[in-house]
């Protein structure tokens, strides 16, 4: 075991087997059938992205982020890295149709001398496609168990449960002939002696002063060293698909009819704005509005919010800090036991529950990566990829969790630029409501001015952003798995333990600020920084009462579109209003999950920028239009 | 002359001689679009470019595709 590689759980007895493979392998399928309890769906220590852990036998079993091999490239494959370097027996979930891919990851596991079985799954797609595969053929040459699986069913797992005590790895593999690159009196294990040929940059770090130098017949740099190693990968892959696999030519299937049709523009991006325009039908209209309105309105309003108000006013004794606790727990604007504990069951949960899905159904089904493609020509423009229209899109209904959502967006640039925008730009659903409802009793012209507007400063921001910030963007280079209908259990599952993970860590962060901002009410300073804003609020064509506006907006965004219903002003004074709204700091939980997501100067000049481009363009908008 | 990926129309096969991009090399590298001759299977107009070998379709985004050199197999 290696001590720097953080182990997923302390203290097990059992050995730890860890599913590596490729995305949309099947791996999280096999990984719910070996499991059988319930997973625990928590961080790999130290990252943000989600890992699944489950207790087996006296073991634990690991479900690696889906990767294409291992490396320094991007967080899964570091996760995945780390993940199979730790445990002491790793499942190689392959994907039988698409050996040639998967080979690479599999040679890569021998290479590192990780004691391996091959789980060959997809066998009855590979039928289906006229792929065969000599099984006994492929694990000679391999060297380690090889079992054929249809995750789905269930056939071939018991095979796998049965033959891992099989696993293993050849005592020295090709890969060992560029060691001689590496220093002779090197002390180094031989995994860590791939990933130094392979340009690891962590490893190079921690056992060399820097990237392996070579000059040797055109093998001049690290990254040409890996290169080198790579290619000859390559060629073993070649070697055993060319005797191992064979393939019939097949007729086209639904899936390519329909893969065809959503990678033209002309069909795909109409298709596209019609699946999402259901999506936000039924989670905008469905959930958003009317099971967050019931439980809202209902539930809370009518049962559980007079109840626990009357239970604590009855309970604590008036007076001094009793009269304080009893505020903080009750007040009417972010009451702990009441609007906290209502913001984040009533609206949170049913939202990201509700969005959560729809991603998994966007990732299970293989509509996503082709999403991106369709979007990555306007989002380049931005400094993005096309990647980074999920959260976009995300955002739209929180910005919170679209925030937590950029994990999946390429480089730190790319985060950055993304969370900006969320920030800035987009008005989560919310807010969204109300506004669109103050805009549609003002009439149409103002409803395409309003959107001009944002769309404007959302283009400017990013192009802007783009610049200014050193460095250049990741292109998106993203493979288009096969499009399958998801499974309604591995969706589910998935689903509820991301939304389990998010509560988790948005639960107590806005309690924290909910007791924060409560006390600061208490003491007055809610009312001292309204009158504070009334300049602003001058500089905008608007009533001083806006102040209160923005700073309920800060609490939470729907209160701040709904504080402009009660104030009265002319239309003109409605349109600058809600610009300055939307493009002002978003949430104080979204605000908090930024600090948390990017760090908190980040956050900081995020917030300060929202502050400058609100009253900037809304200063400018009120000396137009009023 | 040389030839960028991005100019390349659907329906043609070429193979990939340079990618100026390390990361962006090896992730090709390892996905076996270097090996041999790659298919262009579409092109969207200043966006992605979708190659296919042996069954694996890759979208590559049009700034990388720019400047990826190809010639025909």
């Amino acid at each position: 075991m290696h001590d720097h590689h953080a182990a997923p759980v302390g203290d097990v007895n059992g050995p730890t087997v860890a599913l590596a493979g490729a995305p949309n392998v099947g791996k999280s399928v096999l990984f719910n059938r070996l499991a059988e309890t319930y997973a625990d769906v928590s961080n790999y220590p130290g990252t943000t992205l989600d890992t699944s852990v489950a207790r087996w036998g006296d073991g634990l079993l690991v479900d690696a982020p889906g990767v294409y091999g291992v490396s320094d490239f991007n967080e899964e494959e570091r996760i995945a890295r780390d993940v199979i370097l730790a445990a002491d027996v790793v499942c190689n979930v392959v994907d039988a149709t698409r050996l040639d891919r998967d080979l690479f990851l599999t040679l890569q596991l021998l290479d590192l001398g990780r004691p391996t079985l091959v789980v060959l799954n997809l066998v009855d797609e590979a039928e289906r496609d006229g792929i065969t595969i000599d099984v006994d053929e492929l694990e000679q040459r391999l060297g380690v168990p090889v079992v054929p699986t249809v995750a789905v069913t269930g056939r071939g797992v018991a095979d796998v449960e049965r033959r891992l005590v099989e696993a293993t790895a050849p005592a020295e593999t090709p890969v060992a002939r560029w060691f001689d690159h590496l220093p002779a009196d090197l002390a180094a294990t031989r995994a860590e002696r791939v990933l130094l040929v392979e340009a690891d940059r962590p490893t190079a770090e921690r056992l060399l002063d820097g990237p392996v130098a070579v000059a040797d017949g055109g093998v001049a740099t690290g990254s040409g060293l890996r290169d080198a190693v790579y290619a000859d990968r390559r060629r073993r892959i070649g070697e055993l698909t060319r005797a191992v696999v064979s393939t019939a030519d097949r007729p086209r299937t639904l899936a390519d009819v329909a893969s065809d049709l959503l990678m033209r523009p002309l069909t795909g991006t109409p298709l596209v704005l019609l699946t999402l325009g259901l999506v936000y039908l039924v989670i905008g209209n469905l959930v958003a509005q009317r099971l967050v309105d019931f439980l809202e309105v209902v539930v809370f309003g009518r049962y559980y919010v007079p109840f626990v108000r009357t239970a604590v006013t009855s309970t604590l004794p008036t007076g001094g800090p009793f009269g304080f606790v009893s505020f903080l727990l009750v007040n009417g604007n972010l009451g702990l036991l009441t609007v906290t504990v209502q913001y984040v069951l009533a609206v949170l949960l049913p939202l990201v529950l509700a969005f959560y899905l729809v991603i998994g159904l966007l990732e299970d089904s293989g509509v996503l990566p082709r999403l991106a493609v369709l979007a990555d020509r306007g989002l380049t423009h931005l400094g993005l990829n096309g990647r980074a229209v999920v959260p976009l899109i995300v955002g739209v209904g929180c910005v919170t969790m679209a925030v937590i959502t950029t994990r999946m967006v390429g480089s730190r640039r790319e985060r950055l630029i993304a969370t900006a925008l969320l920030g800035l730009a987009i008005p989560c659903s919310a807010q969204l409501g109300v506004i669109l409802g103050l805009l549609a009793g003002l009439g149409l012209a103002w409803w395409f001015a309003y959107l001009a507007v944002i769309v404007t400063v959302f283009g400017v921001a990013g192009v802007f952003l783009d610049a200014v910030l050193p460095g250049e963007s990741e292109a998106l280079i993203a493979e288009l798995p096969r499009l399958r209908v998801p499974r309604p259990g591995n969706l589910l599952r998935k689903t509820v333990g991301r939304t389990r993970m998010f509560l988790l860590e948005a639960g107590p962060l806005f309690a924290v600020t909910a007791v924060g901002v409560s006390s600061l009410d208490y003491v007055g300073g809610l009312d001292l920084l309204v009158r504070g804003l009334a300049p602003l609020s001058r500089l905008v064509g608007l009533p001083p009462s806006f102040g209160r506006v923005l700073v309920l907006g800060v609490v939470r965004r729907d209160f701040a579109a709904a504080g402009m219903t009660a104030l009265a002003l002319t239309p003109g004074q409605t349109f600058v209003g809600l610009v300055v709204v939307t493009l002002f700091v978003p949430c104080i939980l979204s605000m908090v999950v930024i600090a948390e997501e990017r760090d908190v100067r980040t956050g900081v000049v995020m917030w300060l920028g929202s502050w400058l481009v609100a009253f900037a363009v809304g200063a400018v908008l009120a000396a137009v239009v009023l | 002359m040389v030839t960028t990926l991005s100019a390349v129309s659907p329906g043609v096969a070429v193979e990939i001689t340079a990618v100026p991009d390390p990361t962006a090399r090896a992730k090709l590298l390892r996905l076996g679009f270097l090996d041999g001759p790659v298919e262009c299977r579409r092109r969207l107009r200043k966006g992605p470019v979708v190659l296919r070998r042996h069954g694996t379709e890759l979208a590559i985004g049009a700034p990388l595709a720019d400047r990826i050199e190809v010639t025909p197999p």
